[in-house]
């Protein structure tokens, strides 16, 4: 996993550093209306403060040395406190475009990211089952292969075309006004009380409806491409041990086919599903960098597309690296529920 | 994760359970072309795609402000033809052919393509090197001409206006409403939508042909040399596909994309292929470690033959069936690539693209815009829609599981 992780971050570095234009320059752009001297001073300051003067390798070292919380380290810091090697508290330095603390931003990025995705992951859940397991008893069937066309249907919508349908009808004026446009909260939402409330006779809908009720449009955007896989997934699986010997004998206990559905077939058919949980939430990072543009939320998508916009190296190595750690730990966590869900699996011999 | 992940993991398994499998009479492509064609929805799809094709291959005539032919002092002129770019011309080379190869029907799948691939790059140098348009356009000239009747004779496209063609004056030619004149109205700029469509199926399908091409062909060379090689060859491949994988594709592309700062098609097709040319190398990984010990490779490696031929003649033909399957997903994710890479304004400076059009509707100043969102977004979806469908069909043409079923 570690080497993995060290992996992307070589990639993505030297992709950034072999760009064309470099990383500074853009930064200079940014700042119109220079004199040259500002112009040279400005280059200067920035070039002595990330290094970019030094050798490509030697700025990627140096930015790995900060982020690993082992490493070369200022005497009087981290752990043992007298050596110039030894644990630190990661640094992933300070964003070129708004002087601020990386770590700082992603704080604030990351669990909007991460809600949005926990809030999907049910719904994906929940409605892939269903649509499975429909198609599995009525395989072959009309309602099997008009599901089976209804999810492809919805898995080649693509989220951009829906999110800006979505807010042009939904949430317009001029048609539908039933959603907000934009953003996680209202504006006035600091001022409202968390639970709903009915205050002077007239109903408050109170900050957590309110929040609810601005993530409606953005979780459906993010679940409905996922649908299909799952749905084919568990199709699948339920098909299979249906064909099992346990089924049979079940049947010819003479017991309903609910219960041989449910409590037999169903639950052995949940593995692949249990074991996907973990890779689909990568995935759903990368929806979310779309429906949080067209959604106008600040989370890790949005974030990361400002940085690519700025050109800001340090948010956008930080931004990667998160994502893909949550990418590994997903896979981890994956590998770790199969031994849990299956006892047969072992990783001990 | 998407669909085709799950399904040649199941295909594979299904392959590697019934390794005798009788010899098909027909060639394996064109079994699967036939098999392919009898399901109704793959019809369909395929249909939409030659339409596609053909506005594609045929858009500066189906929608451009210079007309076929016109009379200016009694003299005749073909201001269509003249405007033509090195890249249309070449295209319609390459479709000529296609045609003649699909009229003539002598040569195999693979030959026509290497025939095709040929002729296009024997064209290109001295078409690039003939066919000049001229560098400034104006394309109001034609219509304050036929106005002032200057142009006595004029034959228009069926949709008279080129994608650039803003009508920069006529602030009140600025969100039209769909009309006699411009059948989808116009966008922010005052440029017609149709015309902006009909140009954006270029983009759209060559940048899902070729990234995918290239995706193919990584893939193919990494996944081949690991699954003949196995050992450490093969664990530094994995490693590698390990890394690509961890990060999530649109990032990397996003990242990638953003910090190229002269963007144009060829850049983008080389992006896209570049970063999605994992999947492919596994499933041939997978399969080249099913077959690597099979008697007709260790013939051909006690015969004596180059690794090469080993590897892309012999091992290759027996594994291209996962690689077609996917390869057919693959233009349909490039395709949505590409949209959202415009969409989120890092795509085609100046190239109409459907992406940019959806964009356009979303934050063109104007709020949103009916005309301009449904056309774009509907025709993504179909040709998303289209390909996943012939996707489907096709794996079940190939699928042994399947076909036993029967």
């Amino acid at each position: 996993m570690l080497p993995t992780l060290l992996g992307v971050t070589v990639v993505v570095f030297f992709v950034m550093a072999f760009s064309p234009g470099g990383v500074g320059a853009s930064l200079l752009n940014a700042e119109g209306g220079l004199r040259p001297e500002e112009r040279r001073m400005m280059q200067a300051y920035y070039t002595a403060r990330y290094g970019l003067d030094k050798p490509r390798i030697v700025q990627y070292l140096n930015w790995l040395n900060h982020v690993s919380p082992v490493g070369l380290k200022a005497k009087g810091e981290g752990f043992p406190n007298a050596w110039p090697v030894g644990f630190k508290a990661p640094d992933l330095g300070e964003a070129f475009s708004t002087h601020r603390k990386v770590s700082s931003m992603i704080a604030e990025a990351l669990p909007i990211t991460l809600l949005l995705e926990l809030l999907s992951l049910p719904l994906v859940y929940s409605i892939s089952i269903w649509t499975g397991i429909r198609g599995a008893r009525s395989r072959g069937k009309f309602a099997d292969v008009s599901l089976g066309f209804v999810l492809i249907g919805l898995y080649s919508l693509p989220s951009i075309w829906v999110g800006v349908l979505m807010i042009g009808f939904l949430s317009n004026v001029k048609y539908l006004h039933w959603f907000p446009t934009n953003g996680l909260h209202d504006l006035m939402s600091d001022s409202m009380t968390f639970l709903p409330t009915t205050m002077h006779g007239h109903f408050e809908r109170g900050w957590l409806l309110d929040t609810a009720w601005h993530l409606c449009l953005p979780v459906i955007c993010l679940s409905y491409n996922s649908f299909a896989f799952l749905s084919r997934l568990q199709r699948g699986a339920l098909l299979e041990s249906l064909n099992q010997d346990y089924v049979r004998t079940a049947r010819a206990k003479g017991l309903s086919e609910r219960v041989v559905i449910y409590r037999h077939a169903f639950r052995n058919s949940l593995m692949p599903m249990i074991t996907v949980a973990a890779s689909i939430l990568p995935g759903l990072i990368g929806g979310s960098v779309v429906i949080e543009s067209i959604f106008g939320i600040h989370g890790m998508g949005k974030l990361t597309v400002d940085a690519v916009f700025s050109r800001d190296r340090e948010v956008l190595m930080a931004v990667t690296l998160i994502a893909s750690l949550l990418q590994l730990f997903g896979n981890l966590i994956s590998d770790l529920t199969y031994a849990v869900a299956d006892p047969r699996v072992s990783y001990v011999d | 994760m998407s669909i085709e992940q799950a399904e040649s993991s199941q295909m594979l398994a299904a392959a590697a359970a019934e390794p005798a499998m009788p010899p098909p009479a027909r060639s394996l492509i064109r079994q699967a072309y036939h098999d392919t064609l009898a399901s109704v929805l793959a019809r369909i799809g395929l249909a939409w795609l030659f339409m596609l094709a053909f506005f594609a291959v045929f858009a500066p005539f189906l929608a451009d402000s210079h007309p076929y032919v016109m009379k200016v002092n009694g003299r005749w002129s073909s201001p269509a033809l003249i405007h033509l770019t090195p890249a249309d011309v070449l295209l319609l080379i390459a479709t000529a052919t296609v045609v003649v190869l699909a009229i003539w029907r002598r040569l195999s799948f693979l030959r026509s393509l290497g025939l095709i691939a040929a002729v296009v790059v024997v064209a290109a140098a001295p078409v690039y090197l003939l066919v000049r348009p001229p560098v400034n356009v104006d394309y109001s000239q034609y219509r304050d001409d036929l106005a002032s009747g200057k142009i006595q004779k004029a034959i228009f496209a069926p949709v008279p206006y080129s994608p650039r063609d803003r009508l920069r004056d006529q602030p009140e030619a600025r969100l039209e409403k769909p009309s006699r004149r411009h059948w989808l109205g116009t966008d922010t700029n005052g440029a017609d939508v149709f015309s902006l469509l009909l140009h954006a199926s270029r983009i759209a399908l060559s940048i899902g042909f070729i990234a995918t091409s290239i995706s193919v062909v990584i893939g193919v060379l990494v996944g081949a040399v690991m699954g003949y090689y196995v050992g450490t060859v093969d664990l530094l491949g994995m490693r590698a596909i390990e890394i690509f994988e961890a990060i999530p594709q649109l990032f990397l592309l996003i990242t990638i994309t953003a910090l190229i700062q002269d963007r144009n098609i060829y850049v983008m097709m080389a992006v896209i292929g570049a970063t999605s040319w994992t999947g492919y190398a596994r499933f041939l990984r997978a399969e080249f470690f099913t077959i690597r010990k099979l008697d007709y490779v260790q013939a051909a490696v006690a015969a004596g033959l180059p690794t090469r031929i080993i590897l892309f003649r012999h091992m290759l033909a027996n594994a291209l069936t996962p690689i077609l399957v996917s390869t057919t997903f693959g233009v349909a994710s490039a395709i949505l690539y590409e949209s959202i890479l415009s969409f989120l304004g890092i795509g085609l400076v100046d190239e109409a693209s459907w992406g940019a059009m959806l964009q356009q509707a979303r934050a063109g100043g104007a709020g949103f815009v009916l005309w301009i969102a449904i056309p774009p977004g509907a025709a993504i979806f179909l040709t998303v829609f289209a390909y996943n469908l012939v996707g489907e069909a096709l794996r079940d043409a190939l699928d042994p599981k399947l076909r036993k079923r029967d």
